[in-house]
């Protein structure tokens, strides 16, 4: 919502009584309000906000004197520390929203441990820093009374439990529903679609299973009078859910670009070279933002990111993301964010009104985009016109380090293997001038033996 | 047969019941869990309390 006064009132936050997000002059800060103020101080004057955030789990914040926006309900305003790069559960691998299911099961256990508990599990409310999940949102937690059930169970089992599970256990392809399904998939057509032998793995069972069927059951039904469990009891069932979701692993196995850097179309020394080239220029450059598209398990996100500019390292096979995220987790390679997008059909806006969640055009540009062996996969698997790919990249980046497959090349004869050759204008003369249009080129380099060219660009 | 809407179909109520199950069970389950630690713990230090006393002895 756009206010004469330069105020952005963020559209990601409205469902929230308790306060909501705005950006004044490019900051980005957060209306607590009345409604809210005891729980932000119990937050705070009881260690929860310094534990958590002292562990990486939660968003750091300061309390600011900028007033606020709606002034008759608020209670304090406060700047809390920007993600680098926003992303979405339906854009994270296997292992990125099973971390994620994780942290939001520690902080539950942390936050009973002050008298507190989270109001919700929604998995939009983590995004990726440093390497790791943290939760995003100071307004998530509520003060505990005992007794009480856990409000957002149901939101926690739809928003991660279900996703993993189908994954696990049905195929990894089915993360995308989460792009359906908003506010999580529904339990009972993870019910529907998960193997009949989940039924015999307790924690899905009772989890989805007779969950499922315990909502057609009542559905409709108030219950009557107010059901109670003990903190023992929610402590054990945060436990459980915790023991359930650890069990539920996948591995990249047998996938399309599994073993891809062992059947490139470049020597040792040339692959050297091709490394050597996207440091140089990245340098160049001096990047704050880098895209990586179809960067398979990010080989040269790495070169990239020796920069230190954040890479947003994107690839269609949810395999290749996995082992790339693993591989960020293990070496510690925290300015490298492996994310799912397909480009030929990228994230949309979202939700409610289309503007609760960000396409990947919004959250672009970046200073530089990389698109390495990627060109044949678009024009040639995907008929996509030589004009159209260099106009998108124009829309994506203000500098660019291009590949050019020819015809010639192995890869490209495999592709051309099971289609007709209707593709006359791809050439290396096709390629410049469907290119010049958008870019202008600073240079062109064969990294070796190959018949293929990196080309450094800037944006005209 | 009457039928209710689907939009005016809750699944809320269906979730909070078995929650509380579940929990109730889980809870059930550590409690006992717990009170066996706290029983082991007391034969434990017991043993011991006895070894000692034989060591002690064996010591005079």
């Amino acid at each position: 919502m756009q206010t004469s006064n330069g105020i952005d009132r963020l559209p990601a936050s409205f469902r929230d009584p308790a306060g909501f997000l705005f950006l004044k002059n490019g900051v980005l800060y957060r209306q607590i309000n009345r409604a809210y103020h005891q729980q932000y101080t119990r937050l705070l004057d009881s260690g929860l906000y310094r534990e958590l955030v002292g562990a990486g789990l939660l968003v750091r914040h300061e309390e600011s004197d900028q007033p606020p926006l709606e002034a008759e309900v608020a209670f304090k305003v406060i700047r809390p520390d920007r993600v680098p790069f926003v992303s979405y559960p339906y854009e994270w691998s296997f292992g990125q929203l099973k971390d994620a299911a994780l942290v939001t099961l520690a902080i539950q256990k942390q936050a009973m441990k002050f008298g507190m508990i989270l109001k919700d599990a929604s998995a939009y409310n983590f995004q990726f820093s440093q390497g790791k999940p943290v939760l995003i949102d100071t307004l998530s937690f509520d003060l505990y009374e005992e007794g009480k059930p856990w409000d957002a169970y149901r939101q926690f089992c739809q928003h991660f439990l279900a996703p993993l599970a189908l994954m696990a256990y049905r195929d990894v392809r089915l993360g995308q529903l989460s792009r359906v399904y908003l506010d999580g998939i529904p339990l009972d057509l993870t019910a529907e679609l998960l193997p009949l032998l989940t039924r015999g793995n307790l924690g899905l069972l009772t989890h989805i299973h007779i969950h499922a069927a315990a909502q057609k059951r009542y559905a409709g039904k108030p219950v009557k009078r107010a059901l109670r469990i003990t903190s023992t009891a929610l402590k054990g069932l945060v436990e459980n859910l915790e023991k359930v979701i650890s069990d539920l692993t996948w591995q990249p196995l047998g996938t399309e670009w599994g073993d891809y850097y062992d059947c490139t179309n470049y020597s040792d020394h040339s692959l050297e070279n091709k490394k050597a080239l996207v440091r140089k220029w990245t340098d160049n450059v001096r990047p704050d933002l880098v895209f990586d598209l179809g960067a398979n398990t990010g080989m040269f996100s790495r070169e990239s990111a020796t920069s230190g500019a954040l890479i947003i390292s994107m690839d269609l096979d949810p395999a290749a993301v996995e082992q790339n995220y693993q591989a960020v987790k293990r070496k510690k390679e925290f300015n490298i964010l492996p994310l799912l997008l397909d480009l030929t059909n990228p994230t949309p806006q979202l939700g409610w009104n289309l503007s609760e969640r960000d396409s990947f055009h919004h959250r672009g540009p970046a200073d530089l985009t990389l698109a390495l062996a990627l060109v044949h996969h678009l024009a040639i698997s995907n008929n996509i016109p030589l004009p159209y790919f260099a106009e998108f990249l124009a829309g994506q980046c203000r500098w660019l380090i291009v590949e050019f497959v020819p015809k010639t090349d192995s890869q490209v004869q495999k592709l051309l293997a099971s289609r007709k050759d209707i593709f006359s204008s791809y050439s290396q003369e096709g390629f410049e001038s469907a290119f010049a249009g958008f870019f202008e080129t600073i240079q062109a380099e064969r990294p070796g033996d190959s018949d293929r060219t990196l080309y450094f660009m800037k944006r005209r | 047969m009457h039928l209710i809407p689907i939009p005016y179909l809750d699944p809320g109520s269906g979730s909070l019941i078995l929650q509380v199950l579940i929990a109730t069970l889980l809870g059930i389950g550590l409690a006992v869990r717990a009170s066996w630690k706290r029983i082991k713990g007391y034969f434990g230090r017991k043993k011991s309390t006895q070894e000692e006393e034989d060591a002690d002895q064996q010591r005079n």
